[in-house]
């Protein structure tokens, strides 16, 4: 029992930091209606930067969080306006691959512009351990889940009752009535990029101070997919509970089938999930089967 | 003058080659692939090697995403598959290398069944999705089946010897990845023209249209993901012959991209985009190191120390900037420059 709850817990936080990532996924997906292929790798920039920020500048948590959060802010836009917009109006073939291609780009980047080695983000917090209920969890563990939680709660009420959040429901509706609106989607999109590589980028710095930076970081992109996949790909809160769903499955395997099983525990469910409910849990719109 | 080139009848249409140059020029390249192991030193020889195991691989899925329209992000995942299929039916079990190419094409082909009948019937980006999982949990089921892989060890490979002949000599080596170049680059063309090639088309065009006209979506793509994983899994096992050790580190993601990269590059959905495509790929990397060698040695360095970095980011740059602005790839260049050269001074 208390190792069930150890997985639960351990579970539940490496899910939240899917969950973060998969609720990036489905921001675009929902206003561009792409799926980016570079959630991983832009997460794992945001996640250098900070630590850069950490160690250049001030190991300060408040200096840290903002520094990051301006950065992924940029980052998107700067995704968005160079690489992404030129693409519009092009078939969705060859956006996607333009979003693999850049993948591959950040991906590698990584070498050039940090090193290959891995690197602890120390700030101060989130590393002490606490008890609860005889298992010991991390405070970094315990902020993450809130975090994801936190987050739910305000992008439902941005998509409900904000006028910008209603603008992007009506741009991932129908981008032409939108337009016919007054809505520009071009500015729409760009928000959309911003606001999925913040939303990343804040559990790919939670995924640092839990665990370590290393290049290898970009694969928290490919774990998160299925949470995606499982919440809808257009269902942004889906997404994050998804996460939370797909990392207890993922420990389950992992600590009561093999290690081998965790590492593809998420993907198994991809296909399952595909097989049975494409559209996902919380997804809306209907699949079209041929 | 040339007022146009008409066809009359349907056979002309459907054709492999229309014009006798064309043939000539086949011709000559083909009579200088049988005499470049012999002009060719060892190092550009196991270029031309490469290209001819990447050029299988990247007609195989050419018939998959150029054809017909699919994107596939893990067909490294039956690089692999096919490179264990041979692998353990030849030097584990020690049959007929013919068995184990046989192998090699349908192992892959069966998984590709496996993965295809569900995330086939639905439209869209999902057979992405799942031959993206395939490939990562292919990795792990190889290593977690030792008793017949050899778990993360590997399995060595010799080259195969067949009918007498040994195809131990990087000469002789070439000649059957040449062997199997030329069959798959028939096997496609032929497919492109006949009733199932223009069904893949059909459906890569217009999905409601193909099915109004009677083609069976889910059988037609079913199909088209399977002769694909077929011919991937014959180049993953020559590939694993190359390289004469088969291990889960020899295919890395990387070229599941770098096959991606081949078919837009050479422009999607022509067999001879995939050929070009192939000849720019693999030389790209060996390119921009001469280039930059010219300039400083110290470039020159950072080139072998991230050898696979930069080739990866060079494969990134490379998709993106043809898409962007020159999207019909190297064959849409290619026809442009001819009708500039037939037309001229004339625009059309």
């Amino acid at each position: 029992m208390q190792y069930l709850i150890q997985l639960v817990i351990s579970g539940l936080a490496i899910g939240a930091i899917y969950g973060l990532i998969a609720m990036g996924f489905a921001v675009i997906y929902k206003s561009t209606g792409l799926v980016n292929f570079a959630q991983g790798e832009m997460t794992m920039i945001t996640a250098y930067i900070a630590w850069t920020i950490s160690t250049t500048v001030s190991g300060n948590v408040v200096v840290v969080a903002l520094g990051a959060i301006l950065s992924a802010v940029v980052l998107g836009l700067v995704i968005e306006r160079l690489v992404m917009r030129p693409m519009l109006g092009e078939p969705v073939f060859a956006t996607v691959m333009v979003t693999i291609g850049l993948a591959v780009i950040l991906r590698s980047s990584i070498n050039f512009i940090w090193d290959a080695y891995p690197h602890g983000l120390d700030i101060g917090v989130g590393r002490t351990i606490v008890r609860i209920g005889g298992v010991g969890v991390r405070t970094g563990q315990i902020a993450v889940v809130a975090t994801l939680l936190l987050l739910l709660a305000a992008i439902w009420a941005f998509f409900r009752y904000s006028k910008i959040g209603v603008a992007m429901r009506a741009v991932a509706a129908d981008d032409r009535t939108a337009l016919l609106m007054g809505i520009s989607a071009t500015r729409v999109h760009a928000l959309a990029w911003a606001a999925s590589s913040v939303i990343a980028g804040i559990g790919g710095v939670f995924f640092a101070l839990s665990y370590d930076l290393s290049p290898a970081m970009f694969q928290l992109g490919l774990k998160a997919f299925p949470a995606t996949i499982l919440g809808g790909l257009d269902a942004v809160l889906g997404s994050g509970l998804g996460g939370l769903l797909i990392g207890i499955t993922e420990n389950l395997a992992g600590g009561y089938i093999g290690s081998g099983m965790k590492e593809v525990a998420g993907f198994a469910m991809i296909i399952v999930v595909l097989m049975i409910r494409p559209f996902g849990i919380f997804g809306e719109r209907d699949i079209e089967r041929v | 003058m040339r007022t146009g080139d008409f066809k009359q009848t349907y056979g002309e249409l459907v054709t492999l080659v229309d014009s006798p140059p064309v043939w000539l020029w086949s011709a000559v390249l083909a009579a200088a692939l049988i005499a470049a192991p012999f002009v060719l030193n060892s190092y550009a020889l196991s270029f031309l090697t490469i290209i001819l195991i990447t050029g299988v691989g990247a007609l195989g899925l050419n018939i998959l995403t150029g054809y017909t329209g699919l994107i596939s992000l893990g067909h490294v995942g039956f690089l692999v598959t096919g490179a264990y299929a041979y692998a353990v039916l030849v030097s584990k079990y020690h049959m007929h290398p013919l068995i184990g190419f046989l192998g090699a094409g349908i192992v892959p082909a069966l998984a590709s069944l496996i993965v295809g009948a569900p995330s086939l019937r639905l439209k869209g980006l999902y057979l992405a999705i799942t031959t993206l999982a395939f490939s990562f949990i292919i990795n792990t089921v190889i290593l977690e089946a030792r008793w017949l892989t050899n778990g993360a060890r590997g399995i060595s490979v010799q080259r195969p010897e067949m009918f007498g002949i040994s195809f131990d000599g990087d000469a002789a080596f070439t000649y059957l990845c040449l062997g199997f170049a030329v069959l798959t680059l028939f096997a496609t063309l032929n497919i492109r023209r006949s009733r199932v090639g223009r069904a893949f088309v059909a459906i890569r065009d217009n999905d409601t249209a193909a099915r109004v006209m009677g083609i069976n979506l889910h059988a037609y793509k079913l199909f088209a993901f399977v002769t694909s994983a077929f011919i991937t899994g014959l180049a993953g096992a020559l590939y694993g012959i190359y390289l004469s050790f088969v291990s889960v580190e020899g295919f890395p993601f990387l070229l599941s991209i770098e096959a991606l990269a081949i078919l837009i590059v050479g422009g999607l959905g022509s067999a001879l985009g995939a050929v070009l495509g192939t000849i720019l790929i693999v030389l790209l990397p060996e390119a921009t190191r001469l280039v930059f060698s010219l300039f400083s040695a110290q470039m020159d360095a950072v080139f072998t120390t991230g050898a696979q970095e930069l080739k990866s980011m060079l494969y990134g740059l490379v998709i993106i900037l043809f898409l962007r602005f020159q999207p019909r790839g190297l064959v849409g260049a290619w026809h442009d420059l001819r009708r500039m050269w037939v037309n001229w001074p004339l625009r059309y």
